[in-house]
């Protein structure tokens, strides 16, 4: 069956060529493309010559869509190796990375970008997760400390104490994240990437020396850590029943001294 | 003065080798070529590496994905970043490669051919000088490896390149492996094809490795540069009698600091003796 034609004549040749190369980086019938790599010029509406072009250099054209995937794949095994042991084995790792390229969503020209861009459609397609509840939040854990310890450098706020008072609110560092996950997918590894069922708390910060680091906090600390950020600790300590407040105030005082924290103010 | 900056060989500047470069001040390296892309925008502990070194070390920058033959608009914000950058750095100036990379909003990562065609030329010609009137410093134009001509043609890769830069009116970053790898892979002698090249647009020259894929050799970055290319850049070197600097590009199984420090020197040894060898002649002309 004749493929659809996507092209318009009125449209600059040049800009049909390129999107004919596109085509065939980023199509997914590679049995097709390899028979006849003229298929892409032809869906743009191009001129014999150009179909002709595509057939004439096939073995190029084709290296042409392997050294781009390969471009474009490789930050994704690279980022996501327990993603991919977990879907490898099921026959679903280039299945899914394919329904990424396919979805033509990588704008930015910045290279460290595409993994946040396969976390982001994960996220809104959720693709795999009738079968694998745990994978956007298996995918978000494996990029996490990369992307906590490349975070934007950014001015602290001014002004910040380092000791906490019970009137005080918690000011995190801008790169440190505070993570609720439905599985233990921090645990999981290439060896063993299906996780726990079991409600997990993370924290994610830089350190001083630039890598970041993930803590497990137990569901009160987490809280304490989210809700003290704009109400005063001593009443968050207090509603969240936290028996000991020294014990939260020392693991505050070592959590901004790791730099997890930026300071302590009082609430505005 | 920029020839009394940039001369000689440079290095690009990786991620593995950034807590080296920081921590050796006398490294050799007479300046560092950068890809904003790489460092716009970043954060961490190897950012503020990277940018240490940019503060003090001189840089020359080479973006990758601007799309120049494109016809996706510019990224405003990128570009506003891009010339804060430039600025920091102090660079003479700005490469990118004459290719395109973006089709309706999407960035394939490649530096993928365009169309050898008289529309093609005059459309990258626009795009060119657009770009040029936006940023802070000189544009330089890079020719590319390419495997394939993008659909049928109506003149050959020299007569595109020269009809872009010569209407553009920007320099040229002159890539020695991509013509040598493009003669492999069609044939051609590569000094009978800089013979017919706007050798006085030269400000800058790439120096590479490369490796053969079944029937053709693709430019990999991932490899030593191989004798012929170092003789092609310093018959290059003759002909344009003046010592532009030349880029060693290494973004492949790269190796430790020391091992490219080394491979630095010695093609830092060819180009002095191919610049020595162009004063000689120059001095019997005028004797």
């Amino acid at each position: 069956m004749p493929e659809a034609t996507t092209g318009s004549g009125s449209e600059p040749r040049t800009l049909r060529l390129q999107r004919a190369m596109a085509s065939l980086v980023l199509d997914a019938d590679e049995v097709a493309l390899e028979a006849d790599p003229g298929r892409v010029a032809r869906s743009q509406a191009l001129p014999g010559a150009d179909q002709q072009a595509f057939r004439d250099q096939a073995e190029a054209m084709l290296t042409y869509r392997e050294l781009a995937r390969a471009s474009l794949i490789e930050p994704l095994e690279t980022m996501f190796p327990v993603t991919k042991a977990l879907l490898e084995p099921a026959g679903a790792w280039e299945p899914c990375v394919q329904a990424f390229l396919e979805a033509r969503l990588i704008r930015s020209g910045q290279y460290r970008d595409i993994a946040p861009t396969f976390l982001g459609w994960l996220a809104s397609t959720r693709w795999g997760q009738d079968r694998w509840p745990f994978l956007l939040e298996l995918a978000h854990v494996e990029i996490l400390e990369v992307l906590v310890a490349r975070f934007p450098d950014a001015a602290r706020p001014e002004g910040l104490r380092a000791e906490p008072t019970p009137e005080d609110c918690i000011v995190l560092d801008p790169a440190t994240q505070i993570l609720t996950y439905t599985h233990a997918v921090h645990r999981a590894s290439e060896a063993s990437p299906v996780p726990e069922i079991r409600p997990t708390h993370l924290i994610a910060y830089r350190l001083a020396d630039g890598d970041a680091r993930l803590l497990e906090l137990t569901p009160a600390t987490a809280a304490l850590l989210v809700r003290a950020q704009d109400r005063p600790l001593g009443e968050v300590a207090a509603a969240l029943g936290l028996a000991g407040p020294d014990a939260a105030m020392t693991l505050l005082k070592d959590l901004h001294r790791d730099g997890a924290i930026a300071g302590f103010q009082t609430p505005t | 003065m920029t020839q009394d900056r940039f001369h000689g060989v440079g290095l690009g500047l990786r991620r593995p080798h950034l807590e080296e470069v920081a921590r050796r001040e006398g490294h050799g390296v007479p300046f560092w070529e950068t890809c904003p892309e790489n460092v716009v925008g970043d954060g961490g502990r190897q950012h503020r590496l990277a940018c240490a070194i940019l503060d003090r070390d001189p840089v020359l920058t080479h973006g990758l994905t601007m799309s120049v033959g494109g016809y996706d608009p510019w990224d405003e914000t990128y570009l506003q970043d891009l010339g804060d950058f430039l600025l920091r750095t102090g660079t003479p100036w700005h490469s990118e490669h004459l290719c395109f990379t973006r089709v309706d909003a999407n960035c394939l990562h490649e530096l993928l051919p365009l169309p050898f065609t008289r529309e093609a030329a005059r459309h990258t010609i626009a795009r060119a000088r657009d770009l040029q009137s936006r940023l802070p410093v000189p544009l330089l134009l890079e020719n590319i490896t390419y495997y394939a001509e993008l659909g049928a043609s109506d003149m050959d890769e020299a007569d595109f390149i020269s009809t872009v830069l010569e209407g553009a009116d920007v320099g040229w970053l002159l890539d020695i492996n991509n013509v040598y790898v493009n003669a492999l892979n069609f044939g051609f002698d590569p000094k009978a094809w800089l013979s017919r090249m706007p050798l006085d647009r030269v400000s800058q020259m790439h120096i590479a490795g490369h490796k053969k894929f079944g029937n053709l050799t693709i430019d990999t970055h991932g490899a030593d540069v191989i004798d012929p290319v170092i003789e092609l850049m310093q018959w290059t070197l003759a002909r344009l009698g003046r010592p532009v600097p030349v880029l060693l590009e290494r973004d492949n199984h790269i190796p430790d600091l020391d091992a490219l420090l080394a491979e630095r020197a010695q093609i830092q040894a060819a180009y002095d003796a191919a610049y020595d060898a162009a004063l000689a002649s120059a001095e019997a002309r005028h004797a």
